[in-house]
């Protein structure tokens, strides 16, 4: 098989996967009982208007599959529903604002994984069975057993209560206007745009809501590169190197982790899909106006519309994600396609 | 072929192999693992039968009545009288903890066990069948999987209303995928293997040589999965308790006490801190003891 039909047959299983997904969706929106409820909410009955045109449009008094079909089309028109816990304003336009900020945590987060997980992964394998090799395993290992919102509260506390070294909530200072829209994420347009206090700050509320999803993800790179070191450490090659001469750290770092860091790229997509899943709860915790913060409130609030939505976003965002980890890893190893 | 080393023997002596290399001392270091993880296993599911049992024999084990208001001052810090401290209405949150054990222990297991047996079931069949039925399977894992579970066991949770056996349900659809994934990858190993295939030519039927030959040669790898995955379900649990998927107040559990006790972090803040420390500590020993078991076992 060559690359172009393995880039389109992946594409056509994306497809199909985001198909399964609002197939999903829409069984979950019926399954509510009557689907205006997922739609609008509970407070349908205040809106009679909204509720006749729902019916209209979506064709719910017509048979499953009918319902189906103006479903999907509603939603690939951009339909998302109304929210009824942020006043009925349409749910596209909600995904619109939160989502730059969902994108901005995650992005950093996976920045930090990266760095604390290999650090510390090529640190393990450097020092196996010494104590700092130990230290490394007990940390790695409380972290990614404790879930987000422990770690992000820790982190609250520690930081805004006893050291008040950064800011507790928000994505900003307050009084700070936002830039225009460049590439709508509020960090990197306002360095475009050389405004530097909200940059400054926008930089410092991103750092603990994305510490704290590092810390519960760094451990997977850890583990994961420092077991592939230790074995890649015992193959002919590394052997070969040392023969040649050169000294441990450089057979070490320049052979040893290149090679080893094939298995962490096969991982990734599952650290991202950890990652996204933990905005939820530490954009809650850091009062962060992600789209993590905007489906708690949500579902507080029995709003289904806005958890649908985000569901459907969130389940997106992963599968690009496993998409764009398949392709890569397709273009680094010819095994992948051609196997 | 060598009968030797693929004859139906060599899964048998494989597996004795495998529980001396458990208790023979050859792996120290790997046993201290599985006995530390053990440990606190066991502590947790000892104490959580134990709550369980009085609570239905209407003893109470806690130092106080959990749910019971005014038992101590308003926001008590910790003490010899409240181990714990006390929350806002007068609580004490050490009883709160362990009057909650049960949930978390009873769900992480109820979940596994019963995405295992799906999994197992759905996996081996379409591994040992091939054709139509594993292609379908396949197309439905690979959906699922591009699903972050948690985020679609919010959605599902959210739709049924909160409740324990709600929350489980909605772990559960989310939570069998990987083990069918799993049986059929492992199904696919063993099927070909020699043993199978004379039972399949000795007139076995399918479901036959799948109970007796496939499934007891796939079910340690499936197990030590299991272990690594019960932290996962337990944090996955913990998440959608936090968010106010449970139980219904005042009944306690550990995520809801965390996200109450959350909005007193100025005046109490290690209310927060102490079921959010438990739930870690529970979680840790599920790694600890799954790490341990994977590499006595050597399955990887």
């Amino acid at each position: 098989m060559n690359l172009v039909s393995y880039v389109l047959r992946r594409l056509l299983l994306a497809l199909f996967v985001v198909l399964g997904v609002l197939t999903f969706t829409f069984i979950l929106a019926h399954s509510l009982g009557n689907p205006i409820h997922a739609w609008l909410g509970k407070a349908a009955a205040l809106h009679p208007e909204l509720v006749s045109l729902y019916v209209a449009k979506y064709h719910l008094n017509d048979p499953f599959y009918v319902q189906y079909y103006y479903y999907v089309v509603g939603l690939l028109g951009g339909n998302l529903g109304y929210s009824p816990s942020r006043g009925f304003e349409p749910v596209i336009q909600i995904i619109g604002q939160t989502l730059p900020n969902t994108l901005q945590v995650a992005i950093f987060a996976i920045v930090l994984t990266l760095v604390l997980g290999i650090v510390l992964g090529i640190a393990a394998a450097f020092y196996h069975k010494k104590p700092i090799d130990v230290g490394i395993r007990a940390f790695y290992l409380a972290g990614y057993s404790s879930p987000p919102f422990f770690v992000a509260l820790v982190l609250l506390i520690v930081f805004v209560y006893f050291l008040h070294l950064l800011p507790t909530s928000g994505s900003a200072a307050a009084g700070l206007s936002p830039p225009r829209p460049i590439t709508t994420l509020p960090i990197v347009d306002s360095l475009l745009e050389g405004d530097y206090t909200y940059f400054w700050s926008s930089l410092q509320h991103v750092i603990l809501p994305s510490l704290a999803l590092a810390l519960t993800t760094f451990g997977i790179v850890t583990r994961i590169l420092r077991s592939a070191m230790l074995d890649v450490m015992h193959s002919n090659f590394i052997m070969t190197a040392r023969a040649k001469g050169l000294d441990e750290r450089t057979v070490f770092l320049k052979h040893g982790f290149r090679n080893a860091m094939i298995p962490v790229v096969t991982i990734s997509s599952l650290v991202v899909t950890w990652l996204l899943t933990g905005t939820v709860f530490v954009e809650n915790i850091f009062s962060y106006p992600g789209m993590g913060q905007y489906v708690v409130q949500a579902l507080l609030a029995q709003d289904y519309p806005g958890v649908l939505a985000v569901t459907l976003i969130y389940a997106i965002m992963i599968v690009i994600t496993n998409l764009v980890a398949d392709l890569l890893y397709a273009a680094f190893d010819p095994q992948v396609r051609l196997g | 072929m060598n009968q030797d080393d693929n004859g139906p023997q060599a899964g048998r002596r494989k597996r004795r192999g495998l529980l001396q290399s458990l208790t023979g001392g050859v792996r120290i270091r790997r046993n201290k693992e599985l006995v530390i993880g053990g440990g606190v296993i066991a502590f947790f599911v000892i104490l959580a039968l134990v709550v369980e049992v009085c609570t239905l024999l209407h003893i109470q084990v806690t130092p106080y009545n959990p749910i019971k208001e005014g038992v101590g001052p308003s926001l008590a810090a910790p003490s010899l009288a409240h181990l714990m401290g006390t929350d806002l209405v007068g609580r004490d949150v050490f009883s709160r903890i362990i009057a909650a054990t049960p949930n978390g222990i009873a769900i992480g297991f109820v979940v596994v066990s019963i995405a295992m047996a799906v999994g197992l079931s759905v996996g081996s069949l379409a591994g040992f069948r091939g054709g139509f039925p594993d292609e379908v399977l396949m197309r439905v894992t690979d959906i699922f999987f591009a699903i972050p579970s948690l985020i679609m066991a919010i959605a599902i949770a959210a739709a049924l209303g909160p409740g324990l056996v709600n929350m489980m349900f909605a772990l559960m659809i989310v939570w069998w995928p990987s083990y069918a994934r799993l049986a059929r990858g492992e199904t696919l190993k063993v099927a070909h293997q020699n043993y199978v295939e004379s039972a399949r030519m000795s007139g076995q039927g399918v479901g036959g040589v799948i109970v007796k030959h496939v499934i007891p040669n796939i079910f340690l790898t499936m197990i030590v999965y299991a272990t690594l995955d019960l932290g996962t379900v337990i944090i996955a649990y913990s998440g959608l308790s936090y968010l106010g998927l449970s139980v219904t107040p005042p009944a306690a559990d550990w995520g809801q006490m965390v996200a109450t006790y959350e909005n007193y972090l100025i005046s109490a803040p290690w209310l927060a801190v102490f079921p959010g420390a438990v739930i870690a500590l529970g979680v840790i020993g599920f790694s600890i003891f799954g790490d341990g078991l994977r590499d006595a076992l050597e399955v990887s």
